[in-house]
């Protein structure tokens, strides 16, 4: 079901009655410089928004702005990491929206898909229980356990998060070459253009 | 046009070419992408802390406290990925030397490095340490890393098939100066710039055909232009109505602004790099 929605994306969609007309999809990924751009966007927006999550993060765990007010770091740093956040969805999505499928049959894009709604969970975890009590731990220099914990969280998902953003670039695991029943299964092969090939070489 | 660094040093070639075969490029090039992502790692908490340190300078972000609590606070790990950058820059450059040697975009990252260390180095930090009082050395470095920014822009801008990436540098000014402004000019900025994007897209798409490149080249150049003059026109008449304030005057904010987009420019053209 997924897949073929998908397949309607990348290849039929905005498609015109000509021979050689392309669907929008087509017509992004094959455009001289547009997709170029939204890549390039998106690395740019990712020092905006990472790396002021990681100075909220910081502060969180007491490592950095310790005589600041953990509200004012975040009240002044957080409209730039929502921002940021905002950019890289966009970019994010048209960089999808020109390799559905390429994406659909990645593993390192469905762990970093997973990740990011592990990333978000923990940031409403954090806002509806331990920001909470904030008022108690505000100026502390190092925030209560569960508060670090958080950070500490947050830090190490968007590290993976950026990880395996980085690592789809990469056919280490390409439906179509050999790969285990786990990763084959894992990435759905069997319905990717390339099909899906055994360890033992057999195309299923 | 396009210049790369073959032009400058044409003998250098069979050097360039065995240096993934040698020590650290071959040890490198089997965990090359471990070491591209450390490499964006680092971009990220340079990235992070450089808009923060020279937004407070601009008289943004974390307004509470002085510039100097601001670089007191984010120096360890500004030098964190400054030292990120070049280590993992120089590993992932060495086990693909060939491709950097061939790059407009890579001679446009070395100098935005360059600029970037510089502008960082010799003025942002020194300004933000004073709370503004710009001194004569950081008015010395922020000269020189200005005109190694300039002339970097001007080979970026020039460089067939990695001109588009300007546009980053555009787009990261333009939000910039939409982030800092205040009042009216924030409004009027905005919405100029929002008929400046809709007009672009009309010639583009409407007047000419997505294909019809030599009429669509010189209209997307004028436009380049137009849009860069009206945010750095912006820009001036920020810096001008924000006046002199206790950060001091006009000077610690064009220091920010450069200082911010020289390594905008530098994440750019290290990502065109992989584009032509």
């Amino acid at each position: 079901m997924i897949a073929q929605f998908l397949t309607w994306l990348q290849h039929s969609l905005g498609k015109g009655p000509a021979a050689d007309a392309q669907s929008w999809s087509e017509a992004l990924l094959g455009s001289l410089n547009f997709w170029n751009l939204l890549e390039g966007s998106h690395l740019i927006g990712l020092m905006l928004f990472a790396g002021t999550i990681l100075v909220v993060d910081l502060r969180l765990l007491g490592v950095t702005f310790r005589g600041t007010r953990v509200s004012v770091v975040s009240d002044r740093i957080l409209p730039l990491t929502v921002f940021g956040f905002i950019f890289v969805i966009v970019t994010g999505l048209g960089l999808t929206f020109a390799k559905p499928l390429f994406y659909y049959h990645n593993i390192f894009f469905r762990v970093k898909m997973i990740l990011i709604a592990i990333a978000l969970v923990n940031i409403l975890v954090f806002h509806s229980r331990i920001q909470a009590t904030q008022d108690s731990w505000d100026a502390a220099a190092k925030p209560p356990g569960k508060a670090r914990l958080a950070a500490a969280a947050s830090l190490t998902i968007w590290f993976l998060v950026i990880t395996c953003g980085r690592l789809i670039a990469y056919d280490f695991f390409e439906c179509g070459k050999p790969h285990s029943d786990f990763i084959n299964w894992a990435q759905e092969c069997k319905t990717s253009e390339k099909g899906e090939v055994t360890l033992a070489g057999k195309r299923l | 046009m396009s210049m790369n660094l073959e032009q400058f040093f044409p003998h250098a070639r069979p050097w360039v070419e065995n240096l993934a075969n040698t020590f650290p490029g071959k040890y490198v090039k089997p965990q090359f992408a471990w070491w591209e992502i450390g490499h964006i790692l680092s971009l990220i908490t340079l990235g992070g802390t450089t808009i923060l340190m020279n937004l407070r300078l601009l008289g943004a972000g974390i307004t509470d406290e002085p510039p100097s609590e601001i670089y007191r606070n984010l120096r360890f790990w500004q030098n964190v990925g400054v030292i990120g950058i070049v280590v993992t820059g120089i590993l992932i450059g060495s086990a693909n030397a060939e491709r950097l040697y061939d790059s407009a975009a890579f001679i446009v990252k070395m100098l935005a490095l360059l600029a970037g260390i510089v502008l960082t180095y010799g003025a942002s930090r020194p300004v933000a340490k004073a709370d503004g009082a710009v001194g004569l050395l950081p008015k010395i470095w922020f000269a020189i890393g200005s005109a190694i920014f300039l002339l970097g822009l001007w080979i970026f801008a020039i460089s067939d098939l990695v001109n588009v990436g300007v546009y980053h540098i555009i787009t990261a000014a333009a939000l910039l100066v939409l982030f800092v402004a205040r009042g009216r000019l924030r409004w009027v900025y905005l919405g100029v710039m929002l008929v400046l994007i809709a007009a672009q897209f009309v010639a583009t798409h409407i007047v000419y055909r997505g294909d019809d490149y030599a009429h669509l080249n010189p209209v997307n150049k004028a436009f380049t232009v137009i849009f860069s003059v009206w945010i750095l026109g912006c820009a001036v008449a920020q810096i001008v109505r924000a006046g002199r304030t206790a950060e001091g005057g006009a000077l610690p904010r064009i220091i920010a602004y450069a200082t911010i987009l020289v390594w905008v420019m530098g994440a750019a053209a290290g990502r065109w790099i992989a584009f032509a």
